[in-house]
């Protein structure tokens, strides 16, 4: 069954656990920069939301890419980079509308989420579950129990019930 | 992570050097406090004073900072302290240690004294001491943000002080985030009397472990061995606050100073309550347990505010303590001393002492300049805080800490100061607990729980679990004396090298039996850095922190009559609690007995001081040894 | 189903899913419970 990761930035508590566990696995080194997935902080208002590429159905990166270097994983459902076919022009970072692809400091490297295989190493270490990688659908049963809880609170509350 | 450096900065001569940390001396002090105490001891003139340029200003990410689990973001600060005059140290989470880490350093030591207010910042290998004349005077989240801005780097971390720290109040503490202290001990007037406002670190430079591979897995079994405690779940739902649902049910928490052991009607500062203002919890850095909450004021004269916390110990500072019984007075004042950058404990502590001398008469409105010192007079409260950091009126009395203030206001206040060697405790009451009541004692930094405070004690565990634990025998009732000094003597062992790990206390047997500690700390020494350090040599380099800092503090002229209690834990009974922990008090005897036993373990003599064989046996026969 | 620890006799007691209130069937001190999680109590206070 394909599989999505899914952010919630309503439970991300800032630990970037991801990060230093995503760079571990991938850079084998602690190494927040080079991170597929980061937290962006408004940290004096205690947002934090982390940032991962969503690995779109109609990825801009393979779109603009001019050496057909992007394609989907078709086992992990992942866009990821053939190294071999790429030439490094960067477009693919500069077009991704969510900061999905990031170029390292010396700008020789294109730094992208592949979903470690299928199972995301940052999704094991987030606690409270603000990524998780889920079934497609149950996004959406997930995002209707949350809107449905306040309601039945609501019910609860008018019909006296437990 | 062996390319770490530290940075040795003279503010007066302006100059920076960096230097490489030598192996041998990472295996015998590891990093964080464990290699600042090494440094403060070896590299600090004795007898100086905490104010002046001399003092060494250490600032030392822990070990495994970076690693993915249990909380490795935490760093140390030490110097002499201004407080107390001993052994000056606090620890703090957020997530400058990894920042500062990943900038190409561990370790920061500060001497001399800035001619202008400046700031440090590191940035990848590079030092400079900038201007920051135009921070002066803000506030600790403000200065933060400007910091942010003017260097155009949003990921910029800093540690600073607020306005208490430029006004020299003796407990004002360095800051970080929302909510990060490093609190106790007066760190951030050390920072205001050198002119310093702020360090700011931000790198690039990754950080490079051992057996990258294996530590991803283990950091993994790590965060569900912590995660799975119940301690945590409930740590995770409602912060360190979880603690006060059992000590003020039991009877173990100081109210209207020391006069009472429960907040009566306090059914508002129950943990649960904090649920009507938060927006979710928030975590350090590498931390699986998010215990703090983000909380928001909406409503009344102080909105619409935004703050984290509060920790356990700001309920006890300004609730109980106090007497003030609203979460709201909490949410306030723990948002206010965090702005200014006072020490939550300090502030709490010294204000319920003043109200405890104005209701006895010991102090009027004319001392305290109109303010009437009410129990519960949250708005009296407030605006003693202001007047602290600002150091206004009664305010600059209090600013100094407690031995000043009793010179000041007269020696008939002293009885009612609880405070150990010059640091005000936290507000627990510890008459019920021998355990804890030789920890906060013995604490080489002044009365605190941190140091070695064996909250399992209160579980009741049995005594086969309690012996495998402590390596010798400890009776299960906590309001036994024997055995209680091994838990003690094991648990400061433990705690130092926590701190010198940068990983959290919360994440080992402190408050959880099945934590991490020993045997993990090792494994996870070994596959961060490579070093085999033994579950006998990790205990050994406890033993090795905590005796150097008993040196510290002995060459600075203190000595056993100083690991005492305030007189009321010896003469007054707890009036109120459960069975367990009602009509107790301190026997002045067996406290001595078990004081010495402490000391026998340490390997020091009756007055305290280590043995010189003690002092063979750890390597410490050649300190004072120099690194710069 | 859960437990907790009576803070006077500290012997651990059973406490049925989701209650409010629980006696110590030892020492028969009698708190109000809260539950960090649906699983797992704790006390709140006296009750």
């Amino acid at each position: 069954m394909q599989r999505i990761l899914v952010v919630d930035p309503e439970r991300c508590t800032g630990c970037r656990l991801c990060e230093a566990a995503c760079s571990l696995f991938k850079e084998k080194k602690c190494a927040p920069e080079h991170a597929r997935v980061q937290v962006t902080k408004w940290e004096n208002q205690g947002i934090y939301i982390p940032i991962v590429c969503q690995q779109c159905e109609t990825p801009i990166c393979e779109v603009v890419c001019p050496m057909h270097a992007i394609k989907r994983d078709s086992n992990t459902n992942a866009i990821v980079i053939d190294e071999n076919t790429c030439v490094g022009c960067r477009l693919c970072a500069q077009f991704c509308p969510i900061g999905g692809i990031s170029i390292d400091e010396n700008a020789s490297r294109l730094i992208k989420c592949d979903l470690c295989s299928g199972d995301p190493v940052c999704v094991e270490f987030c606690q409270p579950e603000a990524l998780k990688h889920i079934e497609p659908l149950k996004l959406g049963t997930m995002k209707k129990r949350t809107a449905a809880e306040k309601y039945s609170e609501y019910l609860r509350k008018t019909l006296d019930t437990h | 992570m062996w390319n770490r450096k530290i940075a040795i900065v003279d503010l007066s001569a302006k100059t920076v050097t960096a230097k490489p940390i030598p192996r041998e001396i990472r295996k015998k002090y590891l990093g964080g406090r464990g290699l600042n105490m090494y440094l403060l001891y070896n590299h600090l003139q004795p007898n100086v004073d905490p104010l002046g340029p001399e003092n060494l200003l250490l600032v030392g990410s822990g070990l495994l900072a970076g690693i993915p689990c249990l909380g490795s973001g935490r760093c140390d600060i030490a110097a002499k302290s201004p407080l107390t005059g001993a052994v000056g140290d606090s620890n703090i989470g957020g997530f400058f240690a990894p920042e500062l880490r990943l900038a190409g350093y561990d370790h920061v030591a500060i001497t001399g004294k800035a001619d202008s207010p400046s700031y440090l910042l590191l940035k990848d290998g590079a030092i400079e001491i900038k201007d920051a004349s135009h921070l002066w005077g803000k506030d600790t989240f403000d200065t933060q943000e400007a910091l942010r801005r003017d260097e155009h780097d949003e990921k910029l971390v800093s540690l600073v002080i607020g306005v208490a720290g430029e006004n020299l109040v003796r407990y004002a503490n360095v800051r970080t985030g929302m909510k990060n202290a490093a609190g106790r001990t007066g760190m951030g007037c050390v920072m205001g009397s050198k002119n310093l406002k702020a360090i700011a670190a931000r790198g690039t430079t990754p950080i490079e472990f051992a057996d990258p591979d294996n530590l991803l897995r283990y950091c993994r079994e790590m965060n569900e061995m912590i995660t799975s405690t119940r301690w945590a779940k409930a740590q995770s739902r409602w912060g360190t606050m979880i603690i006060y649902s059992n000590t003020n049910t039991t009877g173990l928490i100081r109210t209207r100073n020391f006069q009472l052991n429960r907040l009566v009607d306090g059914e508002d500062l129950e943990p649960e309550n904090i649920d009507r203002y938060s927006i979710g919890t928030s975590g350090c850095f590498g931390c699986a347990v998010h215990c703090r909450h983000r909380y928001v004021l909406k409503e009344g004269p102080y909105a619409p505010l935004y703050g984290e916390g509060p920790e356990y110990t700001s309920l006890g500072a300004f609730g109980t303590m106090l007497d003030c019984r609203k979460m709201e007075t909490i949410l306030v004042a723990n948002h206010l001393v965090n702005k200014y950058g006072l020490d939550t404990l300090e502030t709490g502590g010294l204000i319920a002492w003043a109200m405890e001398l104005y209701e006895k008469g010991l102090i009027n409105e004319e001392s305290t300049d109109g303010l009437q010192l009410k129990w519960g007079n949250e708005d009296v409260v407030f605006d003693l805080i202001r007047k602290i950091a600002y150091r206004e009126g009664f305010g600059d009395t209090l600013a100094d800490g407690f031995k000043p203030a009793i010179a000041k206001v007269g020696t008939d206040s002293e009885y009612y100061a609880i405070h150990v060697k010059g640091m005000s405790n936290l507000h627990s009451d510890e008459r019920p607990t021998p355990s804890f009541a030789l920890g906060i004692a013995t604490s080489t930094r002044g009365a605190d729980h941190l140091r070695s405070r064996p909250a399992i004690d209160m579980y009741g565990l049995p005594e086969n679990m309690l012996k495998e634990i402590y390596g010798g025998s400890v009776a299960t009732d906590y309001s036994s004396y024997d055995g209680k000094s091994r838990m003690v003597w094991w648990q400061e062992r433990l705690y130092a090298v926590t701190d010198a790990l940068g990983v959290c206390k919360f994440q080992t047997v402190f408050c959880a039996v099945h934590a991490p500690k020993w045997r993990e700390f090792s494994t996870l020494i070994n596959l961060a850095t490579g070093m085999t350090i033994t579950e006998d040599e990790l205990m050994r380099v406890g033993e090795r922190i905590y005796t150097l800092e008993r040196l510290f503090n002995l060459r600075e002229g203190f000595s056993r009559q100083d690991d005492s209690l305030p007189d009321r834990y010896f003469t007054e009974p707890t009036p109120i609690g459960l069975p367990v922990a009602k009509g107790k008090k301190i026997d002045r005897e067996k406290f001595d007995a078990m004081l010495t036993e402490y000391y026998d373990l340490h390997g020091w003599n009756l007055q305290g001081v280590p043995k010189s064989e003690t002092l063979k046996d750890l390597n410490l026969s050649k300190e004072p040894s120099k690194l710069f | 189903m859960s437990e907790v620890r009576c803070l006077n006799c500290l012997k651990r007691f059973t406490v049925h899913s989701q209650v409010k209130e629980a006696s110590c069937p030892h020492c028969k001190t009698k708190y109000r419970i809260s539950w960090p999680t649906p699983n797992q109590a704790k006390v709140r206070g006296l009750a």
